[in-house]
């Protein structure tokens, strides 16, 4: 009898001891649909520190992105992601693109390049976030360029996945492909919920800093 | 006209034969070119072929579910009218992190086979034309897509010919599929975790280094988290972490399971998802901080003080703390540091211990030691010889000395050992609440994880470190008197209980003969120790007689141990292998067989090689490999390795290989014998004893159709 007392002692013990680390653990698997989606605080190509809390009341849009990628390359040689870029705009969308290797590897960009970038390939964005520490990535558990989310104007997370559907780096793929963020994006400004609300991202891999 | 073809066929066949092999597309990164398995291919009969890629250093290609990033590779055939090719076979792949991310795939060379079957309508002298076009994403830091054609022109002959140059290359790249599993899985989710149980007699703890299950479907599962193992009577679960994808109705994927040997294998399996089965251990936190693992450790030492399976130790540390009331100050602080130290230093070493055997390259079980029959026994005596000291036996100043002069020197030692053996006894019951700790822990470099290990020591001595500060507590305690006696006596009965406990272990480990050599030994120990009480009662000549007779007594009891680990007598095969019909192997009998002109297939296994089973339960139990020995009369020869063998040894080390399992193949007529790989399938084990022409006949039931 006193043994089982003790037992049910060390038990709750246990339990108590397990909280804190089960909490640890599910904070480092990343953001997850319906719930707050991270903050962070990063500069944007002038060198301002932008907020994602600063767009509350507005959708937001998350491209992570490395300009020599071939799948970012296949968005925007295409003129795809461009042109979901304009219709952000048109329907006050805010859209934030996430440059995001360290400095010293393959996609790290400076203010400066991340501008020339913007002008020569007539992007659109509503500003290009420079992530060189790989804060925001390993917040939203990033994993590919181009990997994308879509906020809601209460900070909620509505959408995390794959531009669209075919997972390729060929330009002609694009026009056969179902626009999966398209839809998501102007489900989530017209106050409906996306379809698809995970999908598998495709692309290449995040640059982590100190990887 | 036949017979002109056929002549010409055959002088075409060598130039052919070199083109079993495509030209291959080349970048910095890869190599990349397909394969056939065979020379020449016969109208209607399936054959093997395969996409291999060889990588170069730092880069890698992926897996169906490439985890976090990257995409598998694709190949799409043009082939004559009327044959058809199989969708690309995906290998067992290996975890590829990069920073918080893991995908999954492959490294250095990989193979992806397909099956090819002609149509029946071709002719002998027909070519018979491959042409594949593939794409594939190659990464390192960056990643490559790239493409490419391929086109194998092979001969179409009577009967197929396996290609020699590929088929070394083959035989192992089937060895590399997934095979289906032998194995009972359940598996369930409950919020953000999860587990997966395989369940199969072979899995008792120390069968598995490694295992980890890698899911079919994106998502299901956090791909970078680590899965805790557990293996524990018949049952190898893994700990699983949910990904942000849904859970599909049937979760599929499959297990790889690396072996005591190092040999690795993967089953396919599937389940619906139900009630999470059940974890023996607390899953271990990814990163878990030192701070954290330290703290958890105190706490996780403190704890063992309350464990039922430390219990007859803290009957002992009763016997302490009573030997302790109405001592000094200074004699409490003594006991308390002394006690301290022996729990510590043994924690030290203990933690030594497994970072050494760590640094060897073994992947060890916490409770390792429990694994040997040796230190069973030897506990199982100790515990004995504890309980003759309590109930009165014998009586000794050093360790364990109870009620004899508190202010000894002998006190402080036996106070001292009392750790140490509090700490022994205690391991096994640290599994279950200190996986998190000690699974942190050995990631940590090695101070850290000798850090760990004395937090855990710490902990658990802390009651008594207390007295130690604040000796005023001691005042607290019952005064010595009659009871002590009493209590003393009847402590001695967990111990028996104990040694009991590890007798009942040890029947597991070693069968009736190790029962048989321990309580033998106990009875010499028990006389040994008897002896040496009643020389205590005495002065002299009888004195020097009954120390004279314990250490006789000890010494013979000493001298059984080691046949404790002697194995359990193999009389029959059957109890390693299942294989009907198989003798026990030794080389003079491979010598009368092959003598007698008989092909011999040699199967070298062990009791707890899950590889070995396993093979013997998908490829060579199988009716069509029984039937093909039997009709080629082969004649099957097991040999156990289970506990270590030395013509075993050097046969193994004969064909450079460190463990089982071993296959060896001698045909009729003699010929040096075909080893065959350690992953085995039917496909593999009849076109090794040439039963088939093709090397897959065996290996693709239906998957062609």
């Amino acid at each position: 009898m006193r043994l089982l007392t003790r037992r049910a002692t060390l038990a709750a013990c246990l339990a108590l001891a397990a909280a804190p680390r089960a909490g640890f653990a599910a904070s480092g698997s990343g953001p997850a649909i319906g719930a707050a989606a991270p903050d962070f605080a990063l500069p944007d190509q002038d060198g301002t520190l932008r907020r994602l809390s600063e767009f509350r009341g507005k959708t937001v849009v998350l491209e992570w992105t490395n300009h020599d990628c071939p799948f970012v390359r296949k968005h925007y040689n295409s003129g795809n992601m461009q042109a979901l870029q304009t219709l952000a705009k048109e329907r006050g969308i805010v859209w934030l693109s996430m440059a995001s290797s360290p400095e010293g590897e393959q996609g790290f960009v400076t203010g400066g390049q991340a501008r020339e970038l913007t002008e020569s390939r007539k992007a659109n964005p509503t500003a290009v976030l420079l992530d060189p520490r790989s804060v925001a990535s390993r917040a939203y558990n990033a994993t590919v360029t181009p990997h994308m989310f879509v906020i809601d104007g209460q900070g909620m997370l509505r959408y995390m996945g794959a531009i669209d559907s075919v997972r390729s780096s060929r330009v002609e793929d694009v026009a056969r492909a179902e626009p999966w963020l398209r839809d998501a994006m102007i489900a989530v400004a017209e106050g409906r919920t996306p379809a698809q609300a995970v999908t598998q991202p495709y692309g290449c891999v995040v640059k982590y800093y100190g990887a | 006209m036949l017979r002109s073809l056929t002549l010409l066929a055959l002088l075409l066949a060598p130039a052919l034969a070199a083109a079993v092999e495509t030209a291959p597309v080349t970048s910095p990164r890869a190599t990349v070119t397909v394969v056939s398995g065979v020379e020449a291919v016969a109208p209607g009969q399936p054959f093997r072929i395969a996409l291999r890629q060889r990588l170069a250093p730092g880069w890698h290609t992926y897996w169906t579910n490439p985890g976090d990033a990257g995409q598998p590779p694709e190949v799409s055939f043009t082939l004559p009218e009327g044959a058809a090719a199989s969708p690309l076979a995906f290998p067992t792949p290996d975890r590829i992190p990069y920073g918080p991310l893991v995908n999954f795939g492959y490294e250095n060379e990989v193979l992806f086979p397909v099956t090819v079957t002609p149509p029946a309508t071709l002719r002998p002298g027909d070519t018979f034309t491959v042409e594949a076009s593939g794409a594939w994403l190659v990464c390192e830091k960056i990643c490559i897509p790239e493409e490419g054609v391929f086109r194998l022109d092979l001969p179409v002959a009577d009967v197929a010919r396996p290609a020699a140059a590929t088929v070394e290359m083959m035989r192992a790249a089937e060895a590399a599929l997934p095979r289906p599993s032998p194995f009972q899985v359940s598996l369930g989710f409950d919020g953000a975790r999860g587990a997966i149980a395989v369940a199969g007699d072979a899995f008792v703890p120390g069968a598995v280094r490694e295992a980890f299950f890698f899911p079919a479907d994106w998502g299901v599962l956090d791909h970078a988290a680590p899965q805790a193992m557990a293996v524990r009577g018949g049952v190898l679960t893994l700990a699983l972490a949910r990904g942000h994808a849904a859970v599909p109705a049937s979760v599929e994927g499959l297990v790889a399971i690396t072996d005591a040997a190092g040999v690795r294998s993967a089953y396919l399996v599937a389940a619906a998802p139900g009630a999470v089965p059940s974890m023996p251990a607390v899953p271990v936190a990814p990163a878990l901080p030192l701070w954290q693992a330290i703290l958890f450790a105190v706490l996780g030492g403190l704890i063992l003080n309350l464990m039922p399976c430390v219990f007859p130790i803290l009957a002992m540390k009763a016997m302490a703390i009573a030997r302790l009331s109405g001592a000094e100050k200074g004699e409490v602080r003594g006991h308390a540091a002394a006690y301290t130290a022996g729990v510590v230093l043994s924690f030290l070493a203990l933690g030594g211990g497994l970072v050494a055997l760590k640094g060897a390259g073994l992947a060890v079980g916490w409770g390792f030691q429990f694994t040997s029959p040796v230190f069973v026994a030897a506990l199982a005596w100790l515990m004995l010889a504890v309980g003759l000291n309590l109930s009165g036996v014998y009586a000794v100043g050093g360790p364990i000395g109870i009620g004899h002069g508190a202010a000894s020197q002998g006190g402080k030692a036996g106070a001292f050992f009392t750790g140490t053996l509090a700490v022994l006894v205690a391991t096994p019951c640290t599994a279950p609440f200190m996986a998190a700790a000690i699974g942190a822990a050995f990631a940590m470099p090695a101070a850290a994880t000798l850090a760990v290990f004395a937090a855990l020591g710490v902990g658990m001595a802390l009651p008594y470190t207390l007295l130690g500060i604040a000796p005023g507590l001691a005042r607290h305690l019952p005064r010595p008197g009659a009871w002590m006696q009493r209590l003393r006596q009847g402590l001695a009965f967990p111990m028996y209980a104990a040694g009991v406990w590890l007798v009942w272990v040890l029947a597991q480990q070693g069968g009736a003969d190790a029962v048989l050599f321990v309580l033998g030994g106990a009875v010499l120990l028990g006389f040994g120790l008897w002896a040496l009480g009643q020389a205590q009662g005495v002065a002299g000549r009888g004195r020097r007689i009954g120390q004279g007779l314990a250490a006789a007594a000890v010494i013979a009891a000493i001298a059984l141990l080691p046949r404790v680990d002697v194995p359990r007598p193999a009389t029959t095969v059957a109890s390693v292998s299942s294989l009907p019909d198989a003798e026990p192997w030794s080389p003079e009998r491979v010598a009368a067989l092959r003598a007698e002109g008989r092909p011999v297939f040699v199967n070298m296994t062990a009791a707890w090689c899950i590889t070995c089973k396993v093979n013997e339960r998908v490829a060579l139990g199988t009716d069509a490999v029984q039937r093909a020995f039997a009709a080629r009369n082969v004649a099957v020869l097991v040999g156990d390795w289970t506990r270590g063998d030395a013509a075993i040894s050097a046969l193994l080390q004969q064909h450079q290989r460190d463990g089982v399992p071993l296959y060896l193949y001698y045909p009729a007529g003699g010929g040096a014998p075909a080893l065959l790989p350690q992953i085995l399938t039917e496909g593999i084990v009849l076109e090794a004893i040439g039963a088939s022409t093709s090397p897959v006949a065996g290996a693709t039931r239906g998957s062609s159709t």
